[in-house]
């Protein structure tokens, strides 16, 4: 469906009728004494030519990602190893394992304020009597006065965005998926995937279906996907929009989504391929993030009265249009795509992203990269509520669903290493900005930064190899 | 097809269809049937034929020492630069390679060390093909349309195409000269100009692949070229296993469960002899491959 590899492609024929009529016109005159007549012109060999097909191989990918977000938010190593069996006839059986170890600072949802805020949440889970004897980093345990519960507690500096340091999570996922050559115009796949941390678990199955039309220059495709997430917080679920405290919480929530993928592909002209692909989903269920809060703060000086935990619609409907395309230019070889995004949340969105693949010498390349993304915010977005005014049925101040944008600049390098084989390293700087002062913000608040969004930096190192 | 110990110097003998000239080329036996009343003009369009049939063969024959593809076989790395028929072959010999997923490979002859089909169970082992795999892939070649540079240990084989190939020039450098219709048949591969005088079709048999029949079957060609690719002779036995001389130069090892035999014909006896080879290299699914391209063939399984 992309510019995969061709196996053996289909039209071997009439493609070596023309080869053979132009060699044997080549060579027509080479017996006459009066000149020969000159070969097709072939353009130099480099790893864009490479045509070593997968088929009958074994190819291990094996990579690291270190990711590392500014003022000490988060950082993950994240090792991944995937296995794809290739078979004769172009049936692909693929593995792929994922190890995630998640460290650091997150926001918790709060505004900063001129003075210090201290936020307090449960010590223990749900039902259980025990308590967590030694508070990490940043926390301390305190025991209520009055009702001897112990809860744990975290105070923020002045003017500092309220970060939640006590976070540390391990992940681990597994995907697989087979894909069969149908008919020699089709192609189906199924696949599923399993990922689980401590407090959340998720699961899916998706199939799909492709089709050459046209002599191959055109594929149409379809997938389905079906996902089931549960969530499980640490400290169990807290009600929507109640006061953030150290109580008992509720019990695990879980969420479907559903989702299709239309695409059509097309050979443009020699040196370019396009795709298209509308893709439609819907997500039900619990979509909160359990553990931020919103404040909630006073009209007239900006200070915090009040932290809510926030609450974020059950029902969310998403829709995208993805236009690629792959374009061959001399040597080197470009992708430029655009995606238009609009949800039911009140989300829009554009991406923009080029890559340009630019051979150095026949085993080594380099392809700088760089992705535009415009986001405007949820309907139910605040940087923080107002006391005195009405709650709102749902409300977050996660900056991932407010108005930013985004650029990302990247540098892939790539060395052959054998015929089957690369060692590649892929650095990008992540940048989100969005508005850092709001002159129109309460009181104090118009001097504070409420941009909670991030800069990061990240780094893959890889290697990929194939054997039979 | 003529008798292997034709001795007879002048080769021209009269057949009911024509005449047929004889000789020994490309250690194959060689005719070429012309279809005419007059010797003189077969006896001519004989000659041409075997004249550029003996000039492919010295140029490219890798049992030659004086040809051109042993000097590049022993270049041990050094750049080469080729004439224009070279090139037009290496070239194509490339896109074969690309079309092909890397199944056609000129550069595996190397493997003929370890493998000889002469009916024995002298099978290598998988180390010994393992320490020739590095010497064998056309990717290792260093080709821009002009100059080789052919790195040491490996080398090029044009067995692949070399008779296909001068089938088609000998058919050219008749239909260069004359209306006559002809056939030229080098060791089975074969092409004709165009039907015979009157409209009739040339007849063709198929060899066997049984030791016990003779033929498997008589064609008619009007137009075009027909090759034959199979085991009848050369494959390997070894604890009932039967093991075809058809390597696979991905693997350097035979390809598993090819047909038998395989008969294409196309318009050109290169397109011929490379679409029944490219279906032999699909070992258990050379029928399905040839159906799905639309080939006319025959096969034996």
């Amino acid at each position: 469906m992309q510019l995969k590899r061709r196996k053996m492609s289909r039209g071997v024929a009439p493609a070596l009728g023309l080869l053979t009529a132009n060699l044997l016109l080549a060579t027509a005159a080479l017996a006459d004494p009066l000149g020969p007549a000159a070969p097709p012109p072939v353009a130099n060999a480099n790893i864009n030519d490479d045509t070593e097909t997968d088929l009958g191989l074994t190819r291990v990918d094996s990579a690291v990602l270190f990711y590392h977000e500014a003022n000490g938010r988060v950082q993950t190593t994240e090792p991944m190893i995937s296995v794809a069996f290739n078979s004769e006839d172009g049936d692909v059986l693929s593995v792929k394992l994922t190890s995630d170890t998640l460290t650091g600072a997150t926001p918790n949802g709060a505004a900063p304020w001129k003075q210090a805020q201290t936020f307090t949440t449960p010590a223990q889970a749900p039902g259980s009597t025990a308590v967590v004897t030694s508070a990490s980093g940043g926390s301390s345990l305190v025991t209520l006065p009055g009702t001897g519960t112990v809860v744990r507690q975290y105070t923020t500096p002045a003017h500092q965005l309220p970060t939640d340091t006590g976070f540390r999570d391990q992940r681990y996922a597994v995907d697989a998926g087979y894909s069969m050559q149908w008919s020699p115009e089709s192609r189906v796949s199924i696949g599923g995937s399993v990922s689980t941390e401590r407090d959340y678990r998720s699961g899916s199955i998706n199939a799909g279906y492709s089709r050459d039309l046209f002599e191959k220059n055109t594929t149409v495709s379809v997938g389905l996907n079906l996902e089931f997430d549960q969530s499980r917080p640490y400290f169990g679920t807290p009600t929507p929009l109640t006061v953030m405290s150290g109580d008992a919480k509720g019990g695990n929530k879980s969420k479907t989504v559903q989702n299709i993928v239309i695409g059509v592909t097309q050979v443009m002209n020699r040196i370019w391929l396009a795709n298209l692909n509308y893709s439609a989903g819907q997500s039900d269920g619990y979509q909160t993030d359990p553990y931020r809060i919103i404040s909630v703060v006073d009209p007239v000086t900006g200070g915090p009265t009040q932290y809510l935990y926030e609450s974020r619609p059950s029902s969310r409907f998403r829709q995208s249009l993805y236009m690629g395309n792959k374009i061959a230019l001399g040597p080197t070889f470009a992708d430029v795509s655009v995606r238009a995004y609009h949800d039911s949340w009140g989300i829009n969105s554009i991406t923009a992203e080029i890559n340009e693949r630019i051979p150095l010498l026949s085993w080594i390349y380099l392809e700088p990269q760089a992705r535009y993304y415009s986001q405007t915010a949820a309907t139910f977005f605040h940087d923080y509520l107002v006391s005195g005014q009405p709650l709102p049925t749902y409300a977050s101040s996660d900056s991932r669903l407010g108005k930013f944008s985004a650029t990302t600049l990247g540098l892939k390098l790539g060395i052959k290493t054998g015929s089957t084989s690369e060692f590649y390293m892929l650095a990008e700087n992540y940048k989100q900005s969005g508005k850092s002062t709001n002159p129109n913000a309460i009181g104090d608040l118009a001097s504070e930064n409420l941009f909670s969004g991030v800069n990061a930096t990240s780094l893959v190192v890889g290697f990929t190899f194939a054997f039979r | 097809m003529c008798p292997d110990d034709d001795l007879a110097p002048e080769a021209l003998t009269a057949v009911p269809e024509g005449f047929r000239y004889c000789f020994q080329a490309m250690a194959s036996p060689c005719e070429v049937r012309v279809d005419t009343s007059d010797p003189d003009l077969a006896r001519d369009l004989g000659r041409r034929a075997e004249a550029e049939v003996r000039r492919i063969e010295a140029k490219f024959s890798r049992y030659r020492e004086d040809s051109q593809l042993s000097a590049i076989n022993r270049s041990a790395g050094a750049s080469i630069t080729v004439d224009s028929e070279t090139a037009a072959l290496l070239n194509y010999a490339q896109h074969c390679f690309q079309l092909s997923g890397g199944r056609f490979d000129i550069t595996s002859g190397v493997l003929r060390r370890l493998w000889r089909f002469d009916g024995s169970d002298n099978l290598p082992t998988k180390a010994e093909v393992r320490r020739l795999l590095p010497f064998i892939g056309w990717r290792r070649v260093s080709w821009d349309g002009s100059v080789l540079e052919l790195p040491k240990g490996m080398e090029l084989d044009l067995g692949g195409i070399g008779k296909e190939y001068a089938v088609d020039r000998a058919i050219l450098a008749i239909t260069g000269v004359s209306d006559c219709p002809s056939l030229v048949n080098l060791g089975g591969d074969l092409r004709v100009t165009g039907p015979r005088r009157g409209g009739e079709r040339w007849r063709v048999a198929i060899e066997s692949v049984d030791r016990a029949r003779l033929t498997d079957g008589l064609l008619a060609l009007a137009h075009g070229a027909l090759t034959t690719s199979g085991d009848a002779r050369r494959f390997l036995l070894k604890n009932g296993r039967r093991y075809s001389h058809i390597l696979d130069p991905r693997t350097g090892w035979p390809v598993v469960d090819p047909p038998r035999s395989v008969t294409v014909a196309a318009p050109t006896c290169l397109e011929a002899g490379l679409l029944s080879t490219l279906a032999m290299l699909q070992g258990r699914h050379a029928e399905r491959f040839l159906r799905t391209e639309g080939i006319s063939a025959w096969w034996v399984r």
